[in-house]
């Protein structure tokens, strides 16, 4: 019987997707390449079929949502999603899966020699960033849990939030069923984060390949992530490392760890963080290094979210986060040219015909 | 639904008298000069800056030689893909050029293909190319500048004109043959940098500082300037009205007298050249020396000295700063794009060549024929020995062949100087462009040079549908900001109106305007594109340059108070003079 618990670094990498979802999938899969990873586990696709049978969840569902086509309203699809929540929210998890989950989590604790480790709750659904459908940030993530009742119940809501109105809403459109995305939940440490970011192996407004972009703010990544702040952006030549520009932005709202709450929440930037460089160029170098070899294990471009901890020393990786194949691409674009040809770039820009 | 301009009041005018309009006396490749007509509607033709005072009878010969045939040949040798040329069409004595376009997609394909084995060699072997080109120009120079008219028969002289049409048709066809793979060339590159991302205001910079032929006769106006003062000359020539100065100085004697065999010498090396561009009716600075004269009187208002040593080396400096800049944001591919594309440009640098081949050819390759119809003027026993450019081709042909008495021609020659003056007066109002504005227009001249971009004609478009402008906006040709007294000039010999730190507002710049860059604040033309004269000047002088702003001499008034932005290419009215409120807002005043 499969595991509902799969660690990051113990899961063979060609079960990863398929045990643990995309985004923890992919994570685990990159343990071969050596980019440095945070410590973690999945409470796996098999955990949440478990907790899905002893619920008992099938005929409620079926009975909110079998009815909704392609077409259904707004409002009917948001009511019936309402109506499944509800019913999902006061479905206990049995006692032997949160016996389990409980007991990663401690385990996890003691990997990071600490006690009640906070972590990040990610969901991680089956297909969620498949070539054809995108959930991006559809589904819950939450930041800083910290202490087993809270991690379990942090799990709960993700796996509710497979349920969520614009989930919902995406999957009758796209006629994908719920059971065919069954939703898996990653636990890892929280890595304290003194920047992180976002970077692409190609370059996302003109899919040129011969540069790395790279977007960073101070603190954790959501407020990048979720468009909150504007970040410094950072261009770099693929093969030669060299930084072509860098933009710093004025980084108004910063994602940092609230101790009383428990929680990563955002903020204002303190005024002396706003317009200061958040990346000197050997930090550029090591983001452009973990970029670069994701990218290779994939063989084609990748955007990777990634995050610089505040004990890093000169030399050390950045961790990688989530690392995703750009497998839809720019428009399709002519090939970039490689030597000056003063006809074809005549006809290109002069002669348009 | 397209704005079309009418061109019905060139069609109800009777043009030259005693000349049949529409009639052609050349050889043309594709399309023959013409005076409108109706159908004319369905295309676009915009106002030609060259001739701002028009062109007589026989200044009409560069239409057909220069346009007509000239462009439409080059536009077929190395093909243009899109384009065959330039064709005009006459409003009066004005000329409006257009572009004919090709339209047919598989000759289009064939025509690329072609341009794409022609083009590389020429890049290439451009220095030796123009080297030829230029020598053989020489020659012929050296040739008409030996021959002592005063000696020859009539008949002589009618062949030793139609020798110097033919060299200047043969000019000409150089000179187009050069120009349009040149500026492909540089568009090419310049539309690459766009897309590679680098600042549109940086990349005229990569092709500046290398000097040319203008710059050189601008550089010893400069020495002449200096040594005037050392003279102590300043007063004479403060005191007298640029034509005045040369019998002022002559008159005076001693200090005056040795500055002017200098500035005599002068004339012999760079004064074999006209005021304006390509127009047989513009004396040479050895006739008549008073353009230079003007540009030294100006050059003492300015209290401090231009000096080029320094403005050249700072853009010598720029252009290498400019260029480590644009390529520190570039990887390594498109580094390799970006320095093919600048050698190629450096080899066979357009903007270079467009200020250097002046000097060879558009400033003095109608010397020759003027002298040949002066000479037939004062041998036939005509009144002034100009009027021989106010017949046409057949008509000198005919009259120096005996063929013809000029006597017959006397009347039709005064009522054509009458018709050429109305002309000269209407030019400030005449329209821009006429017949059907186009989404856009793809032959590089009419685009870098004439400024027919989509701004200039969304500009157009908007003030013919009755739109107010206010703030105007153009090309950031060369970077800045200047503000100052807005003098409106239609034509070089204006230029001792500008007095230093105002703002040159003109349609269009060619190289007799020059030296008014080394005293203005900024300077604003209607048309005109990156690489057009003023924006090539702007830059090495560092003035604040908009250009193709579309309708600046009709919009802003003399004396308006302006602000330039070079770098945004937006032209601020300030204060506008009380004439032209009026204008600007017409409900204004009235109550």
């Amino acid at each position: 019987m499969p595991d509902v618990i799969a660690w990051v670094d113990e899961i063979a990498p060609e079960q990863a997707v398929g045990a643990c979802g995309a985004k923890m999938g992919r994570l685990a899969e990159l343990l071969p390449t050596g980019v440095s990873l945070p410590k973690g586990f999945t409470v796996t696709v098999e955990a949440y079929r478990r907790h899905w049978a002893h619920a008992g969840l099938d005929d409620v569902v079926d009975a909110a949502l079998g009815g909704l086509g392609p077409d259904a309203g707004p409002a009917e699809v948001e009511a019936a999603a309402n109506a499944v929540r509800a019913e999902l929210a006061s479905q206990d998890i049995s006692a032997e899966l949160a016996a389990l989950i409980g007991d990663a989590y401690e385990e996890l604790s003691s990997r990071c020699f600490e006690i009640n480790v906070p972590t990040a709750v990610r969901s991680s659904a089956i297909g969620e960033d498949s070539g054809t459908a995108s959930f991006a940030g559809i589904f819950d993530t939450y930041l800083g849990v910290s202490g087993p009742d809270r991690v379990l119940e942090a799990v709960r809501q993700c796996w509710v939030s497979l349920f969520n109105t614009r989930a919902v809403a995406y999957r009758l459109r796209a006629g994908l069923h719920h059971r065919d995305m069954p939703m898996a939940v990653g636990v890892i440490e929280l890595i304290h984060a003194r920047a992180s970011g976002v970077a692409f192996s190609a370059h996302p407004v003109t899919g040129k390949t011969d540069r790395i972009v790279i977007e960073t703010s101070w603190g954790w990544g959501e407020a990048v992530v979720q468009g909150l702040v504007t970040p410094d952006h950072v261009e770099v030549g693929k093969a030669d490392g060299r930084v072509l520009k860098y933009q710093v932005a004025a980084k108004t709202v910063v994602s940092n760890f609230d101790y009383a709450v428990g929680r990563v929440v955002e903020t204002a930037m303190p005024a002396r963080l706003v317009d200061r460089r958040v990346l000197d160029d050997e930090q550029i170098a090591a983001v452009v290094d973990a970029v670069l070899t994701v990218e290779r294990h994939y063989g084609y471009p990748v955007d990777v979210e990634w995050v610089l901890d505040r004990h890093r020393r000169e030399g050390e990786p950045v961790c990688v986060v989530q690392a995703r194949p750009v497998t839809v691409t720019a428009p399709a674009r002519e090939p970039t040219p490689t030597e000056w040809n003063p006809a074809a770039m005549a006809a290109k820009y002069v002669f348009r015909s | 639904m397209a704005t079309v301009i009418p061109v019905d009041e060139f069609i109800t005018d009777e043009w030259y008298p005693g000349f049949k309009p529409g009639y052609t006396h050349a050889p043309w490749y594709i399309d023959p000069v013409q005076t409108f007509r109706k159908q004319d509607e369905e295309n676009f033709w915009f106002l030609d800056f060259h001739w701002p005072r028009g062109l007589t009878p026989m200044g009409l010969i560069w239409n057909e030689d220069g346009y007509n045939w000239a462009s439409q040949l080059a536009a077929e040798q190395m093909p243009l893909p899109p384009g065959r040329g330039i064709t005009c069409r006459l409003g009066g004595t004005h000329t409006y050029g257009s572009p004919l376009p090709v339209t047919d997609v598989r000759e289009i394909g064939q025509r690329a293909r072609r341009l794409e084995r022609a083009l590389p060699p020429f890049l290439q072997n451009f220095d030796t190319i123009w080297g030829d080109m230029r020598e053989e120009v020489n020659e012929s120079w050296d040739y008409f500048r030996g021959v002592d008219l005063s000696k020859l028969s009539l008949e002589d002289l009618r062949e030793n004109l139609i020798q110097a049409r033919q060299y200047h048709k043969r000019a000409f066809e150089i000179h187009f043959q050069v120009m349009y793979p040149l500026l492909a060339n540089y568009v090419g590159f310049y539309s690459m940098c766009t897309e590679l991302g680098l600042d549109p205001g940086q990349i005229g910079k990569f092709l500046q500082g290398y000097d040319t032929k203008i710059m050189e006769t601008d550089r010893e106006l400069w020495r002449l300037t200096t040594a005037a003062r050392a003279a102590g000359l300043e007063p004479v020539f403060a005191a007298h009205e640029a034509d005045g100065i040369w019998a002022a100085l002559a008159a005076q004697g001693g200090a005056a007298s040795t500055w002017l065999t200098t500035f005599d010498d002068f004339l012999q090396v760079y004064g074999w050249r006209t005021e304006g561009s390509c127009d047989v009716a513009l004396p040479s600075w050895i006739e008549d020396p008073t353009p230079a004269l003007g540009t030294i009187k100006t050059f003492l208002q300015k209290q401090t000295e231009h000096d080029f040593e320094a403005a050249r080396n700072a853009a010598v400096e720029e252009r290498e700063a400019a260029v480590d800049a644009a390529r520190s944001t570039l990887t390594l591919e498109e580094q390799k794009l970006f320095d093919g594309g600048l050698a190629s440009c450096r080899a066979a640098n357009f903007p270079w060549w467009q200020d250097d081949h002046n000097y060879y050819i558009d400033l003095r390759i109608s010397l020759p024929m003027v002298w040949a119809c002066q000479a037939i003027a004062d041998r036939v026993g005509a009144g002034h020995s100009d009027d021989t450019l106010y017949l046409f081709w057949e008509e000198i042909m005919d009259v120096s062949a005996g063929r013809r008495p000029y006597a017959g021609l006397r009347g039709l020659v005064e009522e054509r100087k009458q018709y050429f003056d109305y002309w000269l007066q209407r030019r400030p109002t005449l329209p821009k462009v006429v017949g059907t504005i186009p989404e856009s227009v793809n032959d590089p001249i009419l685009i870098e040079i004439f400024g027919l971009n989509s701004h200039f004609l969304r500009a157009v478009e908007a003030v013919s549908s009755g739109g107010q402008v206010k703030t105007l906006t153009g090309v950031p040709a060369s970077k800045g900001t200047g503000r100052g007294t807005a003098r409106i000039l239609h034509n070089a010999d204006e230029l001792h109106r500008l007095s230093p730190g105002e703002v040159l507002v003109c349609e269009s710049t060619s190289p007799n305007w020059t030296p008014a860059f080394a005293k203005i604040a900024a300077c604003v033309c209607d048309g005109g594109g990156t690489l057009s004269h003023a924006a090539i000047v702007g830059r090495e002088y560092g003035v604040p340059t908009v250009t193709a702003v579309g309708l600046a001499t009709m919009v802003i008034a003399d004396g308006d108070e302006v602000e330039v932005d070079g770098t945004t290419g937006r032209v601020t009215v300030l204060k506008q003079a009380v004439a032209n409120q009026a204008v600007l807002n017409p409900g204004a005043g009235r109550g």
